[in-house]
């Protein structure tokens, strides 16, 4: 049956993670934006209440073994409870203590060991955070391109390179790395490592400053010789082996897209919201009810509306294929490259109707220097567009 | 939960539908074009189909289908060609007020005729139209003016009119156009598309509507009129999305197979990009439509702005889309070997008939910040 109703559970994880951010986040956004961090303390307290960022929901975890009879729905919750929480403030959503984007390869490439061991840690006594590694200064949307080397040596790898653009990469505890054994060998010469913090040769070399996002830490991370034992391998050395044919680094790298893009889009459905809301408002109490300015504002409205209902539905779509274990890679681009690129638009039309005023001290500035992003990162609004491009092409057998 | 798997009832008709739109209706469409009428041998087994009657009630030997199952078929259907869809006579738009008012009395008295001679009804709404006045006259109502043009009205038996008269009063009346002498129709010179959908405009000269001929008035009426409106809007938004998916798919295929250059030209991404957002587009239509359809069948208060909001979009997509289409089969695109240049044409036709993009848009946005519908739609 088709439905966009929300179940009462839904509907409660809803409820529940918008009245964290109304009430936990919001308050703290532009205060954590000129502060350029989002402050320890606050990051404790909301750790000890168990508030943590999960941008995944592969099978296998015990939340879902419980599920097992009923249909899945961690993804579908994934999206709902995001876009809730980047309302609030999406530099602060990013920051939230958890896994991050590096939990998402943990769980459906790690060995069960590894996930034991990496992804219980984030426990209330300190906040803690994972991250993802894969961006390189000459390695981005290429990201068979990857330089930073991984040297076989006797009971484990040496890592040697650089890597860009980290969200949380300074401080987090574990960081997944990927590293080629063999630049020739392009993709299939791809590993994916768990490179931990204090580890010989690891370092952040800078944590970058920003347009937006101010309050997340983006760091560059550097690898000098950097030896990694082989129980870091991520998957261990099998899951290379049965794969042997294919380029299996990298795609643990691809595989956790499936299910993270549609949690990004998520984001940047949030701050659209956020803006739509905050100038929505704004019309609602200071402007005239009549005369050319409400009627701009009334469509401009009509349209950021229509398009953040419209990003909303095609990530739910994307997520539902993954809760229903059906290949969803178009849609999480489709919901990924709709939802970037609207959420700025939606930015850019709260700030024509603000007008002036808008510079000065108003949420929607903010939220316009934060959402670029969000057609970046994760792959690029065109990279997006490839992804679907390929998916429609292929019955007609043209790769493009 | 949010999900968006068809049921299995659906997924027959849907079947069905889209066998038909490929095997029958794609391949006559030029020639209903030309023709300017739906050959009535297809006509016939989209009857025997049941797919003349999806919004009609049971007692009307309709299936009587809830909107979120016919806007699926619908789009089926159009996938063949929006421009024979047009043409399908019956109870076309005014489909929705029988469906309405199944049982409304003076409606009964044709139901023979109707049903089993095969009549056609066109819908005509007055509302905000200044060109054409309805009269209060001696216990009944005088219509003067040329209407703007009508689906179905140069052929259709029967006219269902929505408007007000001179004293605001909301009116719902029913004509039967042969018994009008002083009613014609103004065939006019249509090109641009929906060719064979029976477009003219009616002119009215002292047209006498006398008071059994009312099917409602006053706040009856109004209530009417807004149940009427937003069904027949969404029905025709969710043909929109079916030609939408044609000009994807026959847009994807040439470009896969079209060489330039030395290679496909879908290797080029000023093509592939442009098929990614043709395919986003016609799913962000289709999901807005879907939804509206739901609210609508649920009777919540805020359907009748998101079928506004469908709309909206279902035009705005359709036209890109379908320019879209043209726009990658180049030369190709523009000479009636292909369909493209007719469904570019069509969707045009279909965008000028049913409501300003503009006037939809901001009529929106006003109910928005008048409040109230933002929890439902937007949170
Ligand atoms: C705040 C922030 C946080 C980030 N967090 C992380 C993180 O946690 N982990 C991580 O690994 N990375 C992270 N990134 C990196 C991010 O994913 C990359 O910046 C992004 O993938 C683009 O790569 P690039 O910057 O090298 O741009 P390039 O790949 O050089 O792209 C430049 C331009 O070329 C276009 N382009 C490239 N290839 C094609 C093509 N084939 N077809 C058409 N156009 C193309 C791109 O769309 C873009 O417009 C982050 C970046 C930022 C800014």
């Amino acid at each position: 049956m088709i439905t966009y109703e929300l179940t009462e559970q839904q509907k409660q994880i809803k409820e529940l993670t918008h009245w964290f951010a109304e009430n936990e986040i919001r308050p703290i956004s532009l205060e954590a934006d000129r502060l350029g961090k989002v402050p320890d303390e606050w990051l404790d307290k909301v750790n000890k209440m168990g508030i943590q960022l999960n941008t995944s929901s592969f099978g296998g975890d015990n939340a879902n073994k419980k599920l097992a009879k009923k249909e899945r729905q961690g993804n579908r919750l994934g999206v709902i409870a995001t876009e809730e929480i980047a309302w609030g403030d999406p530099a602060i959503a990013l920051s939230l203590p958890g896994a991050g984007l590096g939990g998402p390869p943990i769980q459906s490439s790690g060995t069960a060991e590894q996930k034991q061991r990496f992804l219980s840690i984030f426990t209330k006594d300190e906040p803690r955070w994972g991250a993802y590694a894969l961006t390189e200064p000459e390695a981005g949307s290429d990201a068979s391109a990857v330089q930073t080397t991984a040297q076989k040596v006797d009971g484990g790898y040496v890592l040697n390179g650089q890597k860009i653009f980290i969200t949380n990469g300074g401080r987090a505890s574990w960081v997944v790395v990927f590293a080629t054994l063999d630049k020739s060998l392009g993709r299939a010469g791809q590993r994916a490592f768990v490179v931990e913090k204090g580890m010989k040769g690891f370092s952040c070399t800078k944590l970058v400053k920003k347009m937006g996002l101010r309050a997340n830490e983006t760091a560059e991370l550097l690898f000098e010789d950097c030896f990694i034992p082989d129980e870091n391998l991520l998957g261990g050395e099998e899951l290379y082996q049965t794969a042997a044919s294919k380029p299996s680094g990298f795609q643990v790298a691809m595989k956790t897209f499936d299910s993270t893009r549609p949690i990004v889009a998520a984001m940047a459905i949030g701050i659209a919201r956020a803006a739509y809301e905050y100038s929505i408002d704004l019309v609602r109490k200071e402007y005239p009810k009549i005369g050319r300015l409400y009627t701009i504002a009334a469509e401009l409205l009509a349209e950021a509306e229509q398009n953040i209902a419209a990003a909303r539905y095609l990530t739910w779509e994307a997520a539902w294929k993954a809760d229903i274990g059906v290949a969803n890679a178009k849609e999480a681009a489709m919901s990924k490259a709709f939802a970037g690129q609207m959420a700025l638009e939606v930015c850019v039309k709260c700030l024509e109707i603000l007008g002036p005023i808008g510079l000065d001290g108003h949420l929607v500035e903010k939220l316009y220097r934060d959402v670029k992003v969000f057609d970046i990162f994760e792959g690029t609004n065109q990279i997006q567009h490839l992804v679907i491009a390929r998916r429609q092409y292929a019955p007609y057998g043209v790769r493009v | 939960m949010t999900s968006f798997l068809p049921t299995d009832e659906e997924k027959e008709f849907i079947h069905v539908a889209k066998d038909i739109a490929i095997d029958k209706i794609r391949p006559v469409a030029r020639e209903v074009e030309k023709n300017q009428v739906v050959d009535a041998f297809l006509v016939g087994e989209l009857d025997e189909l049941g797919f003349l009657a999806l919004e009609t009630p049971e007692n009307w030997e309709g299936i009587e289908l809830p909107l979120i199952t016919q806007v699926q078929i619908l789009q089926a259907l159009s996938y063949g060609d929006l421009g024979v869809i047009q043409g399908l006579p019956g109870l076309g738009d005014a489909a929705t007020l029988f469906r309405l008012c199944p049982d409304h009395p003076l409606l009964a008295t044709y139901k023979d005729d109707i049903i089993h001679s095969k009549k056609t009804v066109a819908l005509l709404d007055l509302t905000g139209n200044a060109t054409v006045t309805i009269e209060n006259k001696n216990d009944g109502w005088l219509i003067n003016g040329i209407t703007q043009p009508v689906r179905l009205a140069s052929f259709a038996d029967y006219i269902v009119v929505l408007g007000r008269d001179l004293d605001g009063l909301p009116l719902v009346m029913w004509v039967e156009v042969a018994e009008q002498q002083n009613l014609k129709v103004e065939f006019g010179d249509y090109r641009l598309g929906l060719l064979a959908s029976g477009l003219g405009k009616y002119e009215f000269e002292n047209v006498y509507v006398a008071e059994e001929l009312i099917l409602a008035s006053d706040e009856e009426a109004l209530q009417l009129i807004e149940k009427i409106r937003p069904r027949v809007q969404l029905l025709q938004a969710a043909k929109e999305v079916g030609l939408m998916e044609a000009a994807l798919d026959y847009a994807t295929e040439y470009t896969a197979g079209r060489k330039a250059f030395g290679q496909e030209i879908a290797k080029f991404q000023g093509v592939s990009f442009r098929i990614a957002d043709m395919a986003m587009e016609t799913r962000i239509a289709n999901h807005l439509v879907w939804q509206a359809a739901l609210e609508v069948d649920e009777d919540k208060a805020s359907a009748g702005g998101s079928v506004i909001r469908a709309l909206y979009r279902a035009h705005r997509s359709v036209r890109y889309v379908t320019d879209s289409a043209v726009q990658l089969l180049g030369g190709h695109g523009y000479v009636q070997e292909y369909p493209v240049e007719k469904w570019m044409r069509d969707a045009q036709a279909q965008v000028s008939l049913y409501g300003r993009e503009k006037e939809l848009l901001i009529q929106r946005g006003e109910q928005l910040i008048g409040g109230g519908t933002i929890g439902v739609n937007v949170r």
